[in-house]
């Protein structure tokens, strides 16, 4: 049967072929959306660990947590170190890694923190970062590198490099009168780490010494380094900080005490907490996404059985000569719904290799703009179920075919 | 072997056609002719079990068909009927040799009369004054003269008790038409199988035992 059924098919290989393609693209659709939110989800909830509260100034905590661990946006506000310096001689807390953000390099977004950041701040499942090459910055002029900054701009090691200020390079003005040389390149992470680069918080703050309201108003070049005291160097104002806890059990009463803070308007945010409002808001525009693409596939299906209807008004000849022959009606019924079988299997392998692709080109994508790098797979449970479905929906569906070829007069279509 | 019992039929726009009694039996060769549209067609439907029974009864070999399902007629028929269309009814994405051999797929008896399946075939066609060369060749490569004889060849294979032939040589010029006739009736075994032959053409009537006008009966 399968034989017969094959070179029925090849005789009508372009009305096939284009069904067998709508459903593809329609299962294409549905997958690589499903893909690509699971994927940048998983990246997101792995980009930051081990950190139990984000301190900045009084926001939304996805704004907070979109600039301060993605890297995305920018920071409306910033706090006060005599803050972070009253928080930080509280009991209940472990270590806390400050950060101030605003400036980059050639458009990837520089860090200035301590350099307990390296120690701190984790990744994925708990995991530690760790030096490719080189150690933490010591000295003032010196940074670290992310990986994909040392591979994109091809840096090592010794490297010079100057900062821009302000977060786009195009417009920034250069400080061209300091310079920092790469101490450490960083492991991939597969998070927006990867694209940083990490100053010192007294570097960045020299960076800033001569400039006032976003303009340059005397350069370093002119100045002594070695004479302006250290406690100069300080900042006097951070973008956030990154908070350990002694006791997870604390955590809320902690992130409750910090918005009760007296003295400066700031947030305490838990980054699962902030994004899973990220994925409930994500997930609005997803389930849309879903149902547009099962829209999609019920047309297609719709198209699979008006295109066997339609054949069958022209296959009624190759039919009935079955029938004539004594062909069972079980037999026509079979090759109908075999039919619908082997357009749903083509389409479904074909819509798994290109789903592929498009995971492999949208993780890329999601990697460069993002900076995350979600997990690669073939085939996941759950899409197995969505084939199945699918699948299942052909075969009945073709029944409605596979009963009308049955019902056709055979005396009519014979002579 | 096969006995038409008052068969009568209702066309859908009004027309009614009485049909003779037929009864033949085995290696009786029977011609109905008559003129087109006088019913022929539909009383080889009928006797095929392609055609629901309206009114009257058929018999074949003492089997009722007023008491068939129509899956058991389509089951009878792939056992006993072989069956010469008028349009050939072949697929054309099927080779020759494929084409034959769907008059025996369906049908168990008619498969175990078959030992060598390529061999029958060869036989078939050789016997029908076809070349073995042709028999990998899709069927549309061939001219309306051959597809004939292959749509015979399948009408013929598994030696079928019954075999029904529907205006077989409209398509044919005279010296085809008397060629194809002598050579199946050539390959017809008489000892089991009877033929049925309906044609407008009155002049291959020597090629049968009896003779049926429709022109006459309807008048």
């Amino acid at each position: 049967m399968l034989s017969l059924l094959l070179k029925s098919i090849r005789s009508r290989i372009i009305p096939t072929s284009l069904v067998t393609i709508s459903l593809m693209a329609s299962m294409v659709l549905l997958l690589s959306i499903e893909r690509i939110q699971q994927g940048a989800e998983e990246g997101f909830n792995q980009s930051i660990s081990g950190v139990d509260v984000i301190i900045g100034p009084r926001s939304s905590s996805l704004e907070l947590v979109l600039y301060t661990v993605f890297h995305l946006g920018r920071p409306t506000n910033n706090i006060t170190t005599k803050t972070i310096d009253d928080i930080k001689l509280r009991n209940d807390i472990d270590w806390i890694v400050p950060i101030a953000l605003g400036d980059s390099h050639k458009g990837f977004r520089v860090i200035a923190t301590q350099s307990n950041y390296f120690e701190h701040i984790k990744y994925s499942d708990n995991q530690s970062l760790t030096f490719l090459k080189g150690r933490a910055f010591s000295e003032l002029p010196e940074v670290v590198l992310g990986s994909d900054v040392a591979d994109k701009l091809n840096y090592s090691l010794g490297s010079n490099i100057q900062i821009t200020h302000g977060s786009v390079e195009a417009t920034g003005n250069k400080h061209d009168d300091f310079s920092f040389k790469a101490s450490g390149i960083l492991n991939k992470t597969g998070t927006p780490i990867d694209q940083a680069i990490f100053v010192d918080l007294k570097g960045y703050e020299l960076l800033h010494l001569g400039w006032k309201s976003g303009k340059k108003v005397f350069s370093l070049d002119n100045i002594d380094l070695s004479t302006i005291p250290k406690e100069d160097l300080n900042p006097k104002t951070l973008t956030a900080a990154f908070v350990g806890l002694k006791s997870k059990l604390t955590l809320f009463n902690f992130s409750k005490s910090i918005r009760e803070y007296p003295n400066e308007a700031i947030s305490a945010v838990i980054p699962g907490v902030a994004l899973s409002e990220l994925w409930s808001i994500v997930g609005l525009v997803d389930k849309g996404f879903e149902l547009l693409s099962w829209i999609i596939i019920a047309i297609s299906l719709i198209a699979m059985i008006t295109l066997i209807i339609a054949s069958l008004d022209n296959r009624k000849q190759e039919m009935t000569i079955y029938r004539a022959n004594g062909a069972s009606p079980r037999f026509l019924a079979t090759m109908v719904i075999y039919e619908s079988l082997v357009i749903g299997l083509v389409a479904i392998i074909g819509a798994i290799i290109l789903v592929t692709i498009v995971t492999y080109f949208a993780t890329s994508q999601l990697n460069l703009t993002l900076g995350i790098s979600p997990s690669f797979q073939w085939i996941s449970l759950g899409e197995i179920k969505v084939f199945s479905v699918i699948l299942l929906a052909g075969v009945l569906s073709s029944l409605i075919p596979a009963v009308m070829v049955f019902r056709k007069n055979l005396h009519q279509t014979l002579s | 072997m096969l006995k038409t019992i008052g068969l009568e039929y209702h066309y859908q726009y009004g027309k009614k056609i009485e049909f003779p009694e037929i009864q033949i039996e085995r290696g009786q060769r029977l011609l109905i002719s008559g003129f087109s549209g006088c019913g022929k067609t539909t009383l080889l439907s009928l006797i095929a079990g392609a055609l629901k029974l309206q009114h009257g009864d058929i018999t074949f070999d003492n089997q009722e068909y007023s008491k068939m399902s129509s899956l058991l007629l389509d089951k009878f028929r792939a056992d006993h009927i072989g069956y010469i269309f008028q349009t050939l009814n072949l697929i054309p994405f099927l080779s020759v040799s494929e084409n034959i051999a769907l008059g025996i797929r369906f049908s168990k008896p008619r498969k175990s009369k078959v030992i060598d399946l390529n061999q029958e075939i060869l036989r078939l066609i050789t016997s029908l004054g076809l070349e073995k060369e042709i028999l990998n060749i899709p069927i549309n490569h061939l001219s309306v003269g051959q597809q004939q004889r292959v749509a015979a060849a399948r009408a013929l294979l598994g030696r079928p008790d019954l075999i029904l032939a529907d205006e077989p040589t409209s398509a044919l010029d005279n010296d085809t038409t008397e060629k194809f006739l002598s050579e199946v009736m050539e390959t017809f075994d008489p000892s089991h199988q009877a033929i049925i032959m309906v044609s407008h053409d009155a002049s291959i009537a020597p090629y049968f035992d009896t003779v049926i006008d429709f022109n006459k009966h309807n008048a």
